[in-house]
Order: C-alpha cells, then sequence, then structure tokens
C-alpha cells in the first residue's frame, strides 16, 4: 500500500488538471475520490485489539485488494461507478469528475507494491501490480510492521516522489490558487467553513492533507531508522534496515496474491490513466450542459 | 471571503509571510516529534486538526498573552 503517496495525490491532481477544468474541478471530491478505497476496506486491514484478542481481516491482502474481499474498492470500476451514481444524484460535474479522478489516482499508485490492484476488474480478478516494494500489512506485525517495511522501501522513493511532483507546482499550495482554483469550484462547502473559520484556517484547512503527508513520512521514516529496536532473523538492531531494491525490503516476506506479468503492469496503468484523462475530457463539455449549475452560471 | 468570527475579528483574516511560516513550522515540528512517540497522532484526522489549531488559535494566543504584558 501507499502511505503519503495518497496525501500528496490530491494536490497533484489539482495541479495537473487539464485546461480547461482548472478552476472548475472540486478538490474536496478529489480528497474524497482518493481516500474513499482506503476508507471502506482499511479498518480490517489491521483490525482491532480488544481485551487481548485480535478482531481483523485473516488474510489482510486478500481482504484489501482480492476476490473475494473487498479488492473491488480499489478499483476504476468502482471508482467509475461511484461516480456515475454522483452525477446521477447529483448533476455536479465538478464533483463528478473530481472524485473519479482522485479514485484512479489512489487505484493506480496502489498497483505498485507487491499486491496490487485488480485494475480490470471485473473482467479478471487478478491483480495488477509492479511489485515495485512490498505489501507489508501482517496479522501479528500491524500498522507498526507495515509503516517500517513500507518507509525502508521504494515506498518511501514514492512518497518522495509524489511530494516533488506537488512541490514542482507549489503554486497549488499558495494562498492566491486557494482563492482563485479552489474555492470557486466548491463555493459552498468553503463558505460553510467561513461561517465559524477566518480565512487563515481555511486556507490551513486546504493545506492540511499536505501538512498531514509530509509529517507522517518525517515522522514514520525517523522512528522505524532511529527509534525503532527491531529483531530482525535473531539479530537485535537499531532501526529497520533500508532495502531500496525492488519488492524489498528483504527482512519481510513480501505479500501477494495471483497476478499479471509485473512487466506490463506500469505501461497498461498509465494507458489506464490517459484513457481516463480522454474519456474525462471528452465528457467535459456535455457534462456542463446538463449541470444546473454551470448552466446558470453561463446563463 | 468574510470574516465572520468575532473573537478573530482584532486579529486580522491573514499571518504575513514570516508568521505563516513560523506557526506552520512550528506545527510541522511537534506533530512530528509527537507521532514518533505516539504513532496513533498519525491519522487524518488528528493531522489536519494539529494544523488548523496552530494556525488558527496559535496567533490569537500570542497576541493575548502580548496585550497582558
Amino acid at each position: 500500500m501507499s502511505w503519503a503517496a495518497h496525501q500528496f495525490e490530491v494536490y497533484a491532481v489539482q495541479a495537473h488538471l487539464p485546461k480547461k477544468m482548472r478552476g472548475k474541478v472540486s478538490f474536496w471530491a478529489i480528497w474524497l475520490g482518493d481516500f474513499t478505497p482506503d476508507f471502506l476496506s482499511k479498518f480490517w486491514v489491521y483490525g482491532i485489539t480488544i481485551n487481548g484478542r485480535r478482531y481483523g481481516a485473516s488474510i489482510p491482502e486478500q481482504w484489501h485488494r482480492g476476490w473475494p474481499g473487498m479488492g473491488f474498492t480499489h478499483t476504476l470500476f468502482a471508482g467509475a461507478l461511484i461516480a456515475a451514481g454522483l452525477w446521477l444524484w447529483r448533476r455536479n460535474r465538478a464533483l463528478t469528475v473530481g472524485y473519479l479522478l482522485g479514485y484512479a489516482a489512489h487505484a493506480l499508485t496502489d498497483v505498485n507494491d507487491s499486491v496490487g490492484t485488480m485494475l480490470l476488474f471485473p473482467f479478471t480478478t487478478l491483480n495488477w501490480s509492479a511489485r515495485t516494494w512490498a505489501y507489508a500489512a501482517t496479522t501479528d506485525g500491524g500498522k507498526y510492521l507495515d509503516g517500517a517495511a513500507y518507509y525502508s522501501s521504494l515506498g518511501l522513493a514514492m512518497d518522495l516522489f509524489w511530494l516533488i511532483v506537488v512541490l514542482g507546482s507549489w503554486r497549488v499550495l499558495t494562498r492566491e490558487h486557494w482563492r482563485t482554483s479552489i474555492v470557486p469550484a466548491d463555493p459552498h462547502v468553503w463558505s460553510w467553513f467561513a461561517r465559524f473559520m477566518p480565512e487563515r484556517a481555511l486556507l490551513a484547512l486546504y493545506r492540511a492533507t499536505f501538512f498531514y503527508g509530509v509529517c507522517r513520512m518525517f515522522a514514520w521514516s525517523t522512528w522505524a531508522h532511529i527509534f525503532a529496536r527491531p529483531e530482525l532473523e535473531g539479530i537485535p538492531r537499531r532501526g529497520y534496515p533500508f532495502d531500496l531494491s525492488w519488492t524489498g525490503p528483504w527482512w519481510l516476506e513480501a505479500r501477494s496474491l495471483p497476478h499479471v506479468n509485473p512487466l506490463i503492469v506500469i505501461p497498461v496503468a498509465l494507458v489506464m490513466l490517459a484513457v481516463l484523462y480522454w474519456v474525462i475530457s471528452r465528457l467535459w463539455e456535455p457534462m456542463g450542459r446538463r449541470d444546473p449549475g454551470v448552466v446558470a452560471v453561463e446563463a | 471571503m468574510q470574516d465572520r468570527s468575532g473573537s478573530d475579528g482584532q486579529r486580522g483574516q491573514q499571518l504575513t509571510r514570516r508568521e505563516e511560516i513560523t506557526w506552520y513550522g512550528l506545527a510541522a515540528v511537534t506533530y512530528v516529534a509527537a507521532g514518533i512517540v505516539e504513532k496513533g497522532l498519525l491519522n487524518w484526522i488528528v493531522g489536519p486538526i494539529w494544523l488548523i489549531a496552530f494556525v488558527w488559535f496559535g496567533p490569537l494566543l500570542t497576541d493575548r498573552v502580548r496585550r497582558r504584558r
């Protein structure tokens, strides 16, 4: 799974919208779309322990990404289905398109771990995994081992990649961008928050997901490599060792599900992302003609 | 966007660049430190609330302290 990458994606998507959609796609919809897959499935992955007894998935990777399981929550099909439902319900293209883009970003980023996602669900339940780093959610290791493994592997590189993408588009974090592009696309939501909060708090609210991503990346990395005292293969260590090899780290068995050839995964994921952008781009104007909000503004 | 929060009216809506760096930086350093000690704080609810609390209430509290002096 990916960690802070999912927080950075929200801003990266916002920063790389097609020109005609800039300032017109809901930030909160992208945020919700990006977070929905894990909202729906992750609570049971680590499970909860009550009175010493663990309640949770017995095979976390099967529950999280597989079928049968909640793996369908990490598919473009589910994203498209929910987005279609949103469109039928609200007829709001800012919401629908934002939600779909956020959802797709999450599902496509997660193809990088050793379990991957069912990209072509429901046509096939095979997982698409590039096996870039090890999926490390286990019943006994919980979130700690998962975090240590992720931030010792190329998962850290993935977080840094998305961070660099956002910093490369740093204007997306400015007050100016928030005022001119974010607020106009979500006027009702921001107006509601503005009833209680001053502008600097609203701006902080907008930046908060980025803040959380940066902080969790630093905190988990620092803990894993400086403060943790693991015992690996019977040897006590000061911090978990880094392993930036493919499907690392070596000190943990990478979980896996039946999958396609990893070599085709990244190219296919990129093609699907391109197709998604193309489809959304083609639907943008027709959706605008049926969106009461857009019609009212244009009239 | 109009400021309707009366208690914050005197403080003004925006922070200067320097104040912004200070409060965001302070929020980040304290959150990372607290998160290392207690991983339970590193979640998508506490993280955003932590930042907003610093940026919203931090300047108000420092203003109040300055006025008392």
